[in-house]
């Protein structure tokens, strides 16, 4: 957008394929880690033991229906809520320390690139800086960084929360009913594969609203750039038009992402529905049986609401991770950049 | 001394031309420490609570949904649905515990209790499915109207408006600032709906149940109600300021990229990046505090919640079914109910809390976009302004002052007139007020004193459009739109016929060039199009000025270090598009100067001199000096003959 024309190239920046692996990125945000080092690993495992704590409630619920209240054993409470007490606060602590920690990791780590990238700015050839490239260059520390921000500050979080609150539900509805489990979990390969093909349309969907929005980006700073160029030649009304036009191709790409993305959740639902469905009416059936207690049957119902939605956010997460990642190749693309020493003494023969 | 302003001046204007025009300040600031105003200004924001001025913000957001009546209405008839759906499986659960399980066990009920859950679970998810296409998309024509209102209001702002504020600033106001109204927008009015029915479906259910049980469930309430609040009153003002700051350190990076060069040449590389570090840092120490008071009270919410199940719990163990006895399955079924139904309400509270952060960041975001909305136009047209057709083409100024900053006078007491048809070629250093004085002639700036009279009217009886329509602008920047040739040579009259394009392109001596390029008028420019090197553009940019065959003309004709074989042209092209036009131009070129009926010196804005050629050689002044000592000697050939003759 330097000299004359006022366009982003954002468009070919999102077509462009990316080149690094995945770990390879992951191992170098991870050098960037060191520094906080302690923060991470208290993080992570708060993150972890946390979602384990808050799984606790239901399992907590189903043994004072069945243990305490319904034989009328009420001196369990003694025990009981005392635990149920330190269940909740240290899941509180723990959710405490998690927030704490990873927001300054993320904070930190982002603050040490943006800044890597800037040092390295200053001393790459000016070449870099030529025409049409500006707005490219512009958006690593500015944009690129903000979305690795955001990744890093909730993404991740929500990542690890979510994986541990699936594999711990798992290992408690295992735990307490193998045969109620096994049938609770029917749906979920239906659900995965749903959420997963409705995620490629939804993927479709979100970078054509990508593209436009790009477009519109670059018709603005365009027509903001050759404002005073309008403002002489009375043009005002017809790049209004134009710039109307383009951003309604926007509003209507964003609305379709919407609806498709919107279309997730019913789907979801109707089968999360199911399992429940599908516990009530084997649940009922074994304790007629005396097989099961009602407070496990209960705490059936919770945890699968404990491990569905997790599911779901994981699968939505795959977007984030992927933008994150293709930020985090693009901000390493101007910290990698070779030093021309040529460079040294620039432009001297224009000062006379 | 005046030679040596002279030269400099042209050099840098080659070489830094971008830089100059947009960013005139930051050659001046570099001068001092680079990220003094920017470190300044993020240590300035203070911690207040923003909640009254947040509340007036909120206000007028409200107030954009008018326009949408049906999607409102729309949305509170979903949510009331999607409250009592959402409901109801914890009930029908209960009454198969009750009434199925029993005693008396009865399973022939069990079907119909499951298809209610599933329906009422189908419908839930209808109802949610419709409600967030509604609510995103009302929320997409809303940020629509406010980007179009913001647009337009652009449209209008003067260039001094233009000339403080970044085109980078104010695109990510458009694009990323209301990208943060819209995350808002998308659900907030579905999720306080949703939360305050399934609050109120939740009591009306279980209070018959048991009056004191609903108390003690309820009791949790406020001190939810109260740490939400906090969190949201304690964080706003920090991320308010991390959005403000966020938003400096943008346009102060894209500032350093755009002026690279500058910054090489003054060798400022450290004093940026360090300036840069130490307001990144203020941004990450908010943040990190930001982040812990969002720790402290995020997870409270849920916790409380889930102590107040405990003590439903305990309630009822104590007071339930007989003393000793087990207690019947029914009073468990309900036991279960309220605690189901104390946990169901989480899901309301975090998502209320949520977009209560969303709204924390689309406030920052429609302030800033609101900010530059409500800026005054500076350059109006005034009440009774007309249409007024210029027939001769007169131009008189009379004591014209005029200053970028009031009582800071760039031109003062200016007065000369030009003839209809003739030429005024103005000369001077860098800082004489060269471009500003050309830029009042089509209103671009006001003056604050004097007169500027067209055939005798005022400029401010013109209707701008008017005004500007009938003087042709061949600008200092030679910008051209992504389009192609055609569009670009006929962008001040859109309707031209290509006969008026080829007639303007033939004055302006690159008709040839354009035939000879493979697609003619049709090749585009810009991004995926030719280049075109400087001397093409302002030739392209001199038949644009005479498209509409205007009766004046304005030229900054800075386009210096060119070959002589282009210098010849874009000297032809002057000649051509100037010959019967009342013209004033910003001259480089002696020829240029030569063929002007008067040339005018400007020295720190005011008129040095005024007159012919012959008449200031006479006066012996400035204008002889420069003449003598830069035309003369550096003259090519071909000026050296036009000024011989």
């Amino acid at each position: 957008m330097s000299g004359s024309y006022g366009t982003f190239s954002t468009k070919q920046e999102e077509k462009r394929k990316r080149t690094v692996p995945d770990r390879v990125l992951i191992r170098r945000v991870y050098e960037y880690a060191q520094a906080n080092k302690r923060n991470l690993q208290v993080g992570v495992a708060a993150t972890i033991i946390g979602a384990f704590t808050g799984l606790a409630a239901p399992y907590m619920h189903a043994i004072a229906i069945d243990q305490i209240i319904t034989p009328k054993n009420l001196s369990g409470f003694i025990w009981w809520i005392p635990l149920f007490a330190a269940i909740i606060l240290s899941n509180y602590v723990f959710q405490y320390i998690q927030t704490y920690q990873m927001r300054i990791v993320g904070e930190k780590v982002v603050a040490k690139m943006r800044d890597d990238m800037m040092e390295k700015l200053q001393v790459i050839s000016l070449r870099y800086f030529s025409e049409g490239e500006a707005g490219r260059i512009i958006s690593r520390p500015t944009n690129d960084a903000n979305t690795v921000r955001i990744f890093l500050r909730l993404g991740l979080t929500s990542i690890l929360v979510d994986i541990s609150s699936i594999l711990g539900a798992f290992a408690i509805m295992f735990y307490l009913n193998l045969r109620l489990s096994l049938l609770a979990i029917t749906v979920l390969p239906v659900a995965i594969v749903l959420v997963w093909y409705l995620g490629k349309y939804s993927r479709a969907a979100y970078r054509r609203t990508l593209i436009t929005t790009s477009g519109l980006t670059a018709r603005m700073q365009e027509d903001l750039a050759g404002i005073k160029v309008t403002q002489a030649y009375v043009q005002e009304k017809e790049t209004e038009k134009k710039f109307l036009r383009s951003q309604d191709e926007n509003v209507k790409a964003t609305i379709r992402a919407i609806l498709i993305g919107s279309s997730y959740t019913p789907f979801v639902i109707a089968l999360r529905l199911i399992g429940t469905m599908i516990i009530l009416f084997y649940g009922v059936n074994a304790w007629l049986y005396g097989t099961i207690t009602l407070g496990i049957l209960v705490a059936f119902i919770e945890y699968q609401f404990s491990y569905f939605m997790p599911l779901v956010d994981l699968v939505t997460m795959y977007d984030q991770y992927q933008s994150a990642m293709s930020a985090i190749e693009r901000m390493f693309d101007v910290i990698d950049t070779k030093v021309e020493v040529a460079d040294a003494q620039p432009e001297r023969s224009i000062i006379l | 001394m005046k030679l040596r302003l002279l030269i400099s001046d042209r050099l840098e204007r080659s070489e830094n031309l971008y830089i100059e025009l947009r960013h005139s300040d930051y050659a001046k600031k570099i001068t001092m420490s680079i990220a003094k105003p920017l470190v300044d200004y993020a240590k300035s924001l203070k911690q207040q609570k923003g909640f009254t001025k947040s509340f007036s913000a909120f206000k007028r957001m409200v107030n954009y949904h008018r326009r949408y009546p049906w999607h409102v209405a729309a949305i509170v008839i979903l949510a009331v649905i999607r409250s009592i759906l959402f409901s109801l499986e914890p009930l029908y659960t209960t009454f198969i515990i009750i009434n199925v399980l029993g005693p008396p066990t009865n399973t022939s009920l069990l079907p119909g209790y499951l298809l209610v859950i599933i329906l009422a679970g189908i419908g839930w998810a209808i109802s949610n499915f419709i409600l967030t296409y509604v609510h995103g998309a009302m929320s997409q024509y809303i940020v629509r109207d406010i980007r179009t209102e913001y647009y337009r209001s652009l449209q209008g702002k003067s260039f001094s408006f233009y000339d403080s504020v970044g085109v980078g600033d104010l695109t990510s106001r458009a694009t990323v600032d209301l990208q943060l109204v819209d995350m808002f927008l998308r659900t907030w009015l579905g999720t306080v709906l949703n939360a305050i029915f399934t609050t109120i479906i939740i009591i009306v259910i279980i209070y018959p149940i048991s009056p004191i049980m609903t108390l003690i469930s309820m009791a949790t309430m406020p001190f939810i109600f109260y740490f939400t609040t906090r969190l949201w009153t304690d964080t706003m003002p920090l991320f308010r300021n991390m959005q403000l700051i966020m938003g400096r350190l943008s346009s102060y990076i894209q500032q350093n990229i755009i002026g690279m060069k500058t910054v090489r040449i003054f060798r400022r590389e450290k004093d940026v990046v360090d300036g840069f570090k130490e307001v990144e840092d203020i941004y990450v120490n908010t943040a990190i505090n930001a982040g812990k008071i969002q720790s402290i009270y995020l997870p409270l919410g849920p916790a409380i919640l889930t102590l107040g199940a405990a003590l439903v719990y305990v309630y009822a163990g104590y007071t339930l079914g007989a003393r000793g006895s087990p207690l019947a399955v029914a009073q468990v079924g309900y036991l279960i109910l309220f605690v189901r139904y104390m946990m169901r309400l989480t899901f309301p509270i975090r998502d209320v809390s949520q977009t209560l952060g969303t709204w924390i960041a689309a406030y920052a975001g429609i302030e800033r976009v609101l900010e530059m909305t409500d800026a005054p136009r500076i350059v109006e047209d005034i009440p009774d302004a007309k249409d007024v057709k210029i027939e001769e083409g007169k131009l008189e100024l009379k004591n014209v002052t005029f200053g970028y900053v009031k009582d800071r006078p760039v031109l003062s007491n200016v007065t000369f007139t030009v003839q209809p048809g003739e030429k005024t070629a103005i000369l001077g250093a860098t800082g004489s007020g060269k471009s500003s004085l050309i830029y009042l002639i089509p209103r671009f700036y006001d003056i604050q004193a004097g007169s500027i009279r067209i055939d005798g009217t005022d400029i401010r009886e013109f209707k701008l459009a008017s005004l500007r329509k009938q003087i042709g602008v061949v600008l200092q920047d030679v910008f051209l739109f992504s389009g192609t040739i055609r569009e670009n040579i006929a962008f001040g009259k859109p309707d031209a016929s290509m006969n008026e394009i080829v007639a303007a392109a033939k004055s302006a001596r690159i008709h040839e060039f354009i035939e000879s390029l493979p697609s003619g008028y049709y090749t585009p420019v810009g991004e995926r199009g030719v280049t075109l090197s400087g001397g093409q553009k302002q030739r392209i940019t001199i038949a644009r000025a005479l498209v509409g065959n205007p009766k004046m003309l304005i030229m900054d004709d800075s386009l210096s270090f060119v070959d002589a074989k282009t210098e010849q042209e874009i000297q032809s092209a002057i000649e051509e598009a100037t010959k019967t036009r009342t013209t004033l131009i910003i001259a480089q070129r002696f020829s240029t100067i030569k063929t002007a009926e008067k040339i005018l010196v400007l020295e720190n804005g005011s008129v040095a001199e005024f007159g012919t050629h012959e008449e200031l050689i006479a006066r012996d002044g400035v204008y002889k000096k420069v003449y003598e000592t830069q035309f003369v000697q550096k003259a090519s050939p071909i000026l050296e003959e036009a000024g011989d003759s």
